[in-house]
């Protein structure tokens, strides 16, 4: 058994019997993980700190915040499980680059990564990545 | 209420009750009494956009959730629908495809079900006239014979598009769409946010912002916030609309009668004044769709101008409808399917398949105790046919995508929804086979028109809205 899964099943095992649920709800620590979850998994490209962190509090605000989906944060990262096995990092993830200048910029991993606020065809500066917006006909 | 009797009353301000009643008005000019009936209110675009972009808005008239106006029996099954001004063009995704000419010839082609009393070739210039209306965008090929062009042109394929089109020809085309390829009558160009059910452009054709305006006509008075839920009837005549209002019940007279709401609450408009016809709320559905991901190699899948892209007709005609059942490809365009693959993230597609279905007597809708509500009976669930339909489908679509570099195919779950409500009023030839006629008038009722997608003989693979749209514009072009 790997080191890092043995101390996370160790460790959320008993987190789950003996800390009261509430203190999970929208804790730093949740954050904090999810975070260095987006820095692990883009390992490749330069992303903005500030920017990432900025991103988690916006996503974990606008989005469904029960106790049962923080714990599965914190057990994400300590069990390295990776976005492909997980749906919810997998979402995080994903809405974490759509709301940057990532694709803006043609996907270019030399440039630095800006978080612009959380996508929203409504809001948002990003158009949709795939769209003639940033890649016009001939 | 201006008056205590009308030329004509019309249930509803959605797409077949606003080009039906475009068309009558075309043939009356200025002498008759119109009364449309609206169930919700006037919920303009812009205070939708207010909403989704969390802005303070005013949402008095945003209306109930659809689950609190229906008993769904099968809740698992979901049936979305908006009351409101406008009816579903608020939150239809605006893909128009016409239907097949074998879509209305089930019978006489594979042997499945029943034919339509009316032909392509009879509907192909209402056709026309729903398209011009919409300023629909689409290509100069397809499928489906046609005699003109789009009034715009369509929109941009994919890499992927052009060498699915390169292959397939005609069997694989921009589509057809309600969505502007560029600006025109008041809407803007399609910017292919994705979000389409509130355009953040207003790109999509409404009946809001579709300049018809044939509610600002003199002969019309619009009524809203009126809950139909019977006629009162005296032999095979329907003398009056029953509705409430504010809490409160009301009658109104009138000599010809359209009933233009949902499939559902036509349904149960007509069971509810003792429509004893065996078909009537019987045979009620919708298709069946499912996403399919495809994960492509060194093949990005950029440069789409709009929501659904193309349609892709491979899986769609044949003798095959004699065992199951038709697919129309849709290739969507939608940002929230990207990869996480270093140097992968766009090197992928996603198809949205959609199967036709039976309008199997073992879905219905019946009445409740609470007059204004039906009951959405779905335990019959798919038919064999569908589901024979998908299940080849996982079969072929490989060979079929033998032309892309397809790294690997990811078949997800059916929807819950396809937003397609079909069935419960079908037309047909005789009250033995069918609820309304050709005309969409019902068989007993002779004043009263059934319009809409409950009137489909049977289901299509294909997107509704234009096929209804066309239907009324026929049916009041023929009936006055």
């Amino acid at each position: 058994m790997k080191r890092r899964t043995f101390i996370a099943m160790a460790g959320i095992g008993t987190g789950l019997l003996i800390l009261p649920p509430a203190l999970y709800i929208a804790s730093p620590a949740l954050r904090k993980h999810a975070a260095m979850l987006i820095r692990e998994e883009l390992y490749y490209l330069k992303l903005d700190n500030a920017g990432v962190e900025q991103y988690v509090n916006d996503y974990f605000s606008s989005s469904s915040n029960n106790v049962i989906t923080n714990l599965r944060w914190k057990a994400f990262y300590y069990l390295g499980i990776k976005a492909e096995q997980s749906n919810q990092i997998f979402e995080l993830i994903k809405f974490y680059l759509l709301s940057t200048d990532f694709f803006i910029h043609k996907m270019d991993e030399s440039k630095l990564v800006s978080y612009l606020g959380l996508y929203s065809p409504y809001k948002s500066p990003v158009p949709n990545p795939y769209s003639f917006v940033l890649y016009p006909a001939d | 209420m201006k008056y205590d009797y009308y030329d004509l009353i019309i249930v509803g301000t959605g797409f077949s009750s606003t080009f039906f009643l475009k068309k009558y008005l075309e043939k009356n000019k200025g002498v008759k009494r119109i009364l449309v009936l609206e169930r919700g209110q006037l919920f303009p675009h812009s205070e939708r956009l207010k909403i989704k972009r969390g802005e303070l808005a005013d949402s008095s008239a945003a209306g109930n959730s659809w689950e609190t106006q229906i008993i769904n029996k099968t809740p698992e099954k979901r049936w979305p629908f908006t009351t409101a001004f406008g009816g579903s063009s608020n939150c239809w995704w605006g893909c128009t495809p016409r239907f097949m000419p074998s879509d209305f010839k089930m019978k006489t082609l594979f042997g499945v079900e029943n034919d339509w009393p009316v032909s392509y070739e009879e509907l192909d210039p209402y056709y026309e006239e729903a398209e011009e209306l919409m300023a629909i965008s689409g290509p100069e090929g397809t499928p489906f014979p046609r005699k003109v062009n789009y009034p715009l042109p369509p929109h941009h394929f994919s890499p992927i598009d052009k060498i699915l089109h390169q292959k397939y020809g005609n069997q694989y085309i921009s589509q057809p769409t309600a969505r502007a390829s560029r600006g025109t009558k008041g809407r803007n160009q399609c910017m292919a946010n994705s979000s389409c059910d509130v355009c953040p452009v207003d790109a999509k054709f409404t009946i809001e912002n579709s300049g018809i305006d044939v509610y600002q006509n003199a002969q019309v008075e619009l009524l809203y916030g009126a809950q139909v839920y019977r006629l009162e009837t005296a032999g095979n005549v329907a003398k009056k609309v029953c509705y409430v209002k504010d809490g409160k019940d009301f009658e109104i007279a009138g000599e010809v009668i359209v009933l233009g709401a949902n499939p559902m609450f036509n349904s149960n408009i007509l069971l509810n004044s003792g429509d004893q016809n065996p078909l009537t709320g019987k045979g009620f559905g919708e298709q069946l769709g499912m996403q399919v991901l495809i994960y492509l190699d060194n093949l990005k899948n950029t440069g789409g101008s709009t929501w659904v892209n193309a349609n892709g007709y491979m899986l769609y005609d044949g003798s095959h409808r004699k065992d199951y059942a038709a697919c129309l490809i849709e290739t969507n365009n939608a940002p929230y399917n990207i990869r996480l693959e270093r140097g992968k993230w766009l090197n992928m597609t996603s198809f949205r398949m959609i199967f036709e279905d039976l309008p199997l007597s073992t879905n219905y809708i019946t009445t409740t105790s609470d007059k204004l509500v039906p009951e959405i009976n779905f335990k019959g669930g798919r038919s064999d046919y569908a589901l024979r339909g998908m299940e080849n489908m996982k079969k072929v679509l490989p060979g079929i995508l033998s032309c892309l570099p397809v790294e690997k195919l990811k078949f997800l779950d059916p929807f819950p929804n396809e937003g397609h409500i079909l069935g419960g009023t079908r037309m047909g030839k005789t009250a033995a086979d069918s609820v309304v006629d050709k005309n969409m008038v019902h068989h007993q009722y002779r004043n009263v028109f059934v319009l809409g997608s409950g009137s489909f003989t049977t289901f299509s693979a294909s997107n509704p809205t234009l096929t209804l749209s066309a239907m009324s514009l026929y049916s009041a072009d023929h009936s006055f």
